[in-house]
């Protein structure tokens, strides 16, 4: 019994002692203004379920001030900044801005984002239903591509994403491979469409193409995981509305490829991640591990082998029985 | 239960659980069925360009054969060589589960089938309904004309 009461006495000191072992200080209480351009409600929900890890001001509960949770609490809180920080909204201009916040509804969505681990200790964090809708209804509201009926009473809408002319890059070699060492990969508009995307949020629109392992993958419905050397190229346009209200396909944005190799990829969950930028391809990302950013967005798709798309079936045996049976 | 009963009971539990877990995987809905009456599976040729019209929420791409893609890759006209085939297929649209802000195909409404030969006006054809079948199609000078109007969507 005594040896018994010596233990705790030990470990109650030796957690007292701990106590003055304390993570580096960061920023918690910098007030952070309602952001820019949002409406008081949704400046609420964004400041009540997300600013104590994606801003400068955070509001700890005194368990998260204890030794050792304060490391976890800290390091969390210094990851989050890094993915995003509305303290620093003002630096965003307007487009980007309506992006964090598709992105951070779409993160909500999928029930990745508030961190369970966080909501479990700070219920009031969680997002009720009407909060959803409060946030569905802003974030359509500011859409790229506006509803129908704005198209029609807005006069002859602006055409500002002219096609430019005849900009064929005519040597593909000269193109620069990614930072994480991805090579070009130019002839992807002779590879079949796995499918299109309507992206009225950044008024963009998309056709995924996939390379003949992919299509051979969706024939035989071998989609998850995909095989290695299936490769997806996803293309984006600028949305180009015609004067009757329809949509065609407008400037080049970029295009986007994801390559399996669950080998080759193993650290990046099992696909090379590139992006090429504008008429002039310009590789993207600043250093060799931007190809996080990808994941981080592909994250919530995961159990699909971090693929958005749902692939069409391209099958060249599922169409017309009747005249092959004649 | 006999046996073979119990083996038909096991493997149909068996064939619906592989079934769910494609449907999972694929756009099955938005595919083209065994049947329908197309004289092939436009959605395995190249994908020239799409377009959306946001007031019917539907999409459509406009695919060609080899002949038809080498003209529209090279070529700013809408003269496309004998033997060239355009396919403008059209879905309704859907809301994408994994992304809100974004639509994806639905199911094909309708397919567009535009055949050339030498020296005239493109054979049209039109396919209708679930299944598709060939309907009859009035004002088919319009139609082509907006078919053959879209350029290939630009990329460096």
């Amino acid at each position: 019994m005594k040896k018994g009461i010596k233990i705790i006495v030990i470990m109650l000191l030796a957690f007292i002692a701990l106590q003055f072992w304390k993570p580096e200080e960061i920023e918690y209480s910098t007030p952070t203004k309602s952001l820019t351009n949002v409406p008081e409600e949704v400046n609420t929900i964004l400041r009540n379920s997300c600013f104590d890890c994606h801003s400068n001001t955070t509001n700890l509960s005194w368990f998260d001030k204890i030794t050792p949770a304060n490391f976890i609490v800290s390091s969390h809180i210094k990851d989050a900044r890094k993915v995003l920080n509305f303290s620093n909204w003002d630096d965003l201009n307007k487009q980007k801005q309506n992006a964090v916040l598709f992105y951070a509804y779409n993160k909500i969505l999928s029930g990745e984002m508030p961190l369970k681990s966080y909501t479990a200790l700070h219920p009031s964090a969680k997002l009720d239903e009407r909060s959803m809708v409060v946030l569905k209804n802003y974030v359509t509201s500011i859409a790229a591509r506006k509803t129908y009926a704005d198209i029609l009473l807005t006069p002859n809408s602006k055409d500002d994403n002219k096609i430019l002319g005849n900009n064929t890059i005519s040597d593909y070699s000269k193109v620069k491979p990614s930072l994480n060492n991805i090579k070009y990969i130019p002839d992807f508009r002779n590879w079949k469409a796995v499918s299109t995307s309507d992206r009225f949020d950044n008024g963009s629109m998309r056709i995924i193409f996939g390379n003949s392992i992919a299509v051979k993958a969706i024939e035989e419905h071998q989609t998850n995981p995909w095989p290695d050397g299936a490769i997806f190229a996803k293309t984006a346009w600028k949305q180009k509305t015609e004067s009757d209200g329809s949509v065609s396909a407008g400037e080049f944005i970029q295009v986007e490829f994801m390559i399996k190799d669950a080998k080759k990829y193993e650290s990046t969950k099992g696909w090379g991640w590139a992006r090429w930028k504008g008429n002039n391809l310009k590789p993207y990302g600043d250093k060799p591990n931007f190809d996080q950013e990808c994941i981080a967005c592909h994250n919530p798709v995961k159990n699909n082998d971090y693929v958005f798309t749902t692939p069409l079936h391209l099958n060249s045996n599922t169409f017309n029985i009747y005249k092959k049976s004649k | 239960m006999k046996l073979p009963h119990y083996i038909i009971m096991v493997s149909i539990v068996i064939l619906l659980g592989c079934n769910r877990n494609y449907k999972d995987n694929i756009n099955e809905k938005a595919s083209v069925s065994a049947l329908d009456e197309l004289p092939e599976n436009p959605l395995l040729l190249s994908a020239i360009t799409f377009s959306i019209n946001p007031g019917e929420a539907t999409m459509s791409t406009l695919y060609g054969n080899t002949i038809a893609l080498r003209h529209a890759m090279s070529k700013s006209n809408s003269f496309y060589p004998n033997g060239a085939v355009l396919y403008e297929v059209t879905w309704n649209q859907k809301a994408d589960s994994l992304w809100y802000g974004a639509n994806i195909p639905n199911q094909i409404i309708q397919v567009e089938r535009l055949t050339f030969a030498k020296d005239s006006l493109p054979k049209y054809e039109l396919y209708a309904g679930h299944p598709l079948k060939k309907v009859p199609f009035e004002n088919v000078t319009k139609r082509i004309a907006f078919v053959i109007s879209q350029r290939m969507a630009n990329t460096p």
